[in-house]
């Protein structure tokens, strides 16, 4: 059974059909390539998933659950966390405080042991801050820790973002052009981070990106989108040689 | 009675400490003490594992990567077998690292991480003696199904199932290393040729810290941090050896960003540096000044000076005297104190630089802050150290007196000799070479210099680096060079004037430093190379070309220069591992140009 299943998609914005009938899906330890050209609605793919918006039709299975009228913090109790297009930090706190919100999940202790940071509280609290201290040291941003967000070169606020997703412990990953902005270097490193989810953590990742180096490079699958409608779907080589995706790229001569 | 080897030391400082912490590690954003017990767990460990995956008395191992204690668990579970250590430059790309792997004939190599394995999985193929890779840190490879891998701690497992069979095994080995044996292998970074890898002794090595601990006492109260680079003799002797004899505490830093970060927290007593980090410490907190607080700059401007000047008087052995001892107590806690804690330089007691030849100036701006720097020479081939200021006998210049054990003289030509139980046993596979170093039983180091009237050693060059002017002049450029890179905006300078009528240099600017100055100056850039060809920015070192000439001979001034457009890399070859410039490749690279400032 895929871990994530996406069936007919369809939403209206008045009049306008962002998508129509998007299917595909994500099996575990896979990592899919969102691509298509500006105002394809791959966003909007994202934040159907992720419970922003409701479709006007089709489903959405996590693990064989639909997820279509939960709301964005009870999909991400489910075990699915994004980062945006353009970085959604809390860009006044520091990164450790920014990586331990994306522990809030996990947090049981209440508002009076929390407040007196007593017993249990304090025990999840280290708990907590030993699984996000090994995000810091699995994304190498350990000069970082104690800095404002608001401070940081965008490479590095992208890789905290990514961090705080990662802080969920989440099973999917839903990012989104993780390597915008990015000069040369910052992309290869926040490549070699992507695979290493996949392969270390074993999350199942889904990427929009417009990057076509990085996507044909790390993507196992890549579905293609334009005008709301998915035009193609296989492993990197077969897209490259696919006529619809180069017309819709290149346009038609 | 065993004899006297570094496994030997090792096992007395476990008896001795126990429990003690031995080696501290930052991860996880905590230090993470390590006791001599843990110390010998894994260094045991480790040792009967390589054993049984086949290691020999006199294979070579290699280490690649960056510190960690397990660089050092490694380098002593291997000498412990009686295997010989081979240290590769983490920066090495991999045809030099293949170089190497293949003239020591390892059997293994220990890697750190991801980086360097796929450095040896590219080489693997063309490395017959190669048998196993052992990675310390296996994230992102463990998809990788290549027999040749395998973990550090999986290795450690073996060793451990082994010594709970035979628990006397280790400590058998331990006592038979002979104090003969070659223990490691040191490659030269060589700014000629390929490097030579130069065999050192447990003898070698005993017979140094006997001499050094003479001259520079360390206890188990010292603790210093790791920084440079492991595979390089200096850092092996801090790191590694003197522990042996002292149980000093090493730390290892979280990264080399974090790295200014931790030497504040730990502050460490002993400090062993290269010229080339405390001119980067110099020209940082030049700069950074001119952004501090108008009263802070008033202040560090009043008082540097004042520093120095009580610095002079401390090295010629005069009182300070109340005039300059009370504003300079002032000084030492509006500036110098504050100054050196964010460094992480409060509590150096001893400051040890080494390596390659250190400018005065850089050396008075320390003196002046009260870090008394001095500067140690030595070479690979006579295990590290050779001479070294005693106490608080520094003379600026020199570097100090030879130490107990050595015999040495001048020859005519100005070149050092030496001679002593701390001579390297010779190059690995290289026997022309050893017999053109070692000659007569004195070891000829290939480096000019005099003794003054103290007999303090000044050493004036490189005997291949000295430059005779059309004039027939003999020229040291390094003292030249030094001078230009004191300025903050100069990187890099090699001097030309070989067979010339006169010295001209190239320069490469402090690309951090001018991009600050232009910034400030409106100017607009891109790129390192938009940066260089500006004419504003020509006029800057100009300036400090200028002010550099001020105190030198007018034989030795600089009549011309030229900006590099790029930065000199390792990887084009024109920097060796250690940084140093290679003077020849430079000279046949930049030829052309070179050639437009003598027309």
């Amino acid at each position: 059974m895929p871990e994530l299943e996406v069936k007919a998609l369809t939403i209206n914005f008045g009049g306008i059909k962002a998508l129509n009938g998007v299917s595909f899906s994500i099996e575990h330890r896979q990592l899919l390539g969102l691509i298509g050209p500006n105002g394809a609605g791959k966003t909007t793919i994202l934040n159907i998933i992720n419970g922003v918006y409701r479709p006007s039709s089709g489903n959405v299975f996590l693990d064989g659950q639909d997820m279509i009228g939960l709301k964005p913090h009870q999909i991400a109790e489910m075990g699915l966390a994004r980062t945006f297009q353009n970085i959604e930090l809390f860009k006044n706190m520091t990164v450790i405080d920014n990586l331990m919100l994306g522990r809030h999940r996990f947090i049981q202790s209440g508002i009076l042991s929390g407040s007196f940071f007593l017993g249990k509280c304090l025990k999840e609290e280290m708990g907590n801050r030993d699984r996000v201290e090994e995000i810091v040291e699995f994304l190498e941003i350990e000069a970082y820790r104690k800095k404002i967000v608001r401070m940081l070169p965008f490479g590095i606020q992208k890789r905290v973002e990514l961090g705080r997703a990662l802080s969920m412990d989440p099973k999917i990953l839903l990012l989104d052009e993780p390597c915008s902005g990015m000069n040369t270097e910052e992309t290869e490193d926040m490549a070699r981070f992507i695979l290493d989810i996949k392969e270390e953590r074993g999350v199942s990742i889904m990427m929009i990106e417009h990057n076509m180096e990085v996507v044909m490079d790390i993507a196992d699958r890549i579905c293609v989108v334009n005008f709301g409608i998915k035009i193609a779907e296989g492993n990197p080589k077969e897209i490259q040689g696919d006529p619809k995706v180069i017309k819709a790229y290149l346009g038609e001569d | 009675m065993p004899e006297l080897t570094l496994p030997v030391l090792f096992r007395d400082r476990v008896k001795e400490f126990g429990e003690e912490v031995a080696l501290r590690e930052k991860k996880k954003g905590l230090w993470r003490r390590i006791s001599w017990n843990e110390y010998d767990t894994h260094v045991r460990n480790f040792c009967l594992g390589l054993k049984s995956l086949g290691l020999q008395k006199g294979d070579r191992v290699s280490i690649l990567g960056e510190n960690c204690p397990e660089w050092l668990y490694a380098d002593l579970a291997n000498q412990c077998a009686g295997g010989i250590s081979v240290g590769v430059y983490p920066t090495n790309s991999y045809p030099q690292v293949k170089y190497i792997l293949d003239h020591s004939q390892s059997k293994f190599v220990i890697v750190k991480d991801q980086e360097q394995a796929d450095k040896v999985l590219v080489i693997k193929d063309q490395l017959p003696m190669l048998e196993k890779m052992i990675v310390i840190d296996m994230k992102g490879l463990r998809k990788y199904d290549d027999p040749i891998i395998k973990g550090f701690q999986e290795v450690e497992e073996i060793g451990k199932r082994i010594h709970e069979k035979t628990p006397s095994f280790f400590q058998k080995m331990i006592e038979d290393t002979k104090s003969e044996d070659v223990a490691i292998i040191v490659y030269t970074s060589g700014t000629t040729g390929p490097p030579k890898g130069a065999m050192l002794s447990h003898q070698n090595i005993t017979s140094v810290l006997d001499s050094f601990f003479q001259v520079l006492p360390v206890s188990r109260a010292d603790s210093l941090v790791s920084v440079l680079p492991l595979c390089h003799v200096a850092e092996r002797l801090f790191s590694l050896f003197i522990p042996m004899k002292s149980g000093c505490t090493i730390n290892f830093a979280e990264s080399i960003d974090t790295l200014q970060a931790d030497m504040t927290e730990i502050s460490p007593t002993i400090f062993l540096t290269v010229p080339r980090i405390l001119e980067k410490i110099h020209s940082t907190v030049t700069i950074k000044m001119q952004d501090a607080h108008p009263i802070k700059r008033w202040a560090y401007d009043q008082f540097l000076p004042l520093g120095q000047k009580v610095a002079e008087r401390k090295l010629s052995k005069q009182g300070v005297g109340l005039l300059l001892g009370l504003p300079y107590f002032v000084g030492y806690f509006l500036v110098f104190r504050p100054l050196r804690n964010r460094l992480g330089l409060l509590q150096v007691r001893e400051c040890v630089s080494g390596a390659a030849p250190l400018s005065k100036d850089i050396m008075k701006f320390f003196h002046g802050i009260g870090l008394m720097v001095k500067e140690a020479y030595g070479l690979t081939e006579c295990t590290g150290v050779f001479s070294m200021p005693s106490g608080n006998d520094i003379e600026i210049g020199t570097v100090g007196k030879p130490l107990p054990g050595w015999e040495y003289e001048i020859a005519e030509d100005g070149e050092i000799l030496m001679k002593g139980p701390a001579v390297f046993a010779g190059y690995f596979r290289d026997e022309g070479a050893t017999q053109q170093a070692k000659r007569g039983g004195w070891l000829y180091t290939g480096d000019i210099g005099e003794f003054d009237e103290r007999g303090h050693l000044k050493i004036t060059d490189r005997k291949k680096e000295i430059l005779i002017t059309a004039s027939g002049k003999n020229i040291a450029p390094s003292e030249i060079e030094n001078r230009l890179k004191f300025s903050p905006f100069i990187k890099e300078a090699i001097i030309i004037g070989d067979r010339r009528p006169y010295l001209t240099a190239l320069i490469q600017i402090d690309f951090d430093n001018v991009a600050d100055w232009a910034q400030r100056k409106s100017i607009p850039f891109t790129t390192f190379k938009s940066l260089s060809r500006d004419p504003e920015v020509y006029k800057l070192i100009q300036e400090e070309v200028d002010k550099a000439n001020k105190e030198l001979s007018r034989i030795e001034g600089i009549k011309k220069f030229l900006l590099l457009e790029k930065e000199l890399d390792r990887d084009d070859d024109e920097l060796t591992a250690t940084m140093k410039v290679r003077r020849e490749m430079i000279e046949k690279k930049y030829g052309e140009l070179i050639e437009t400032l003598y027309r």
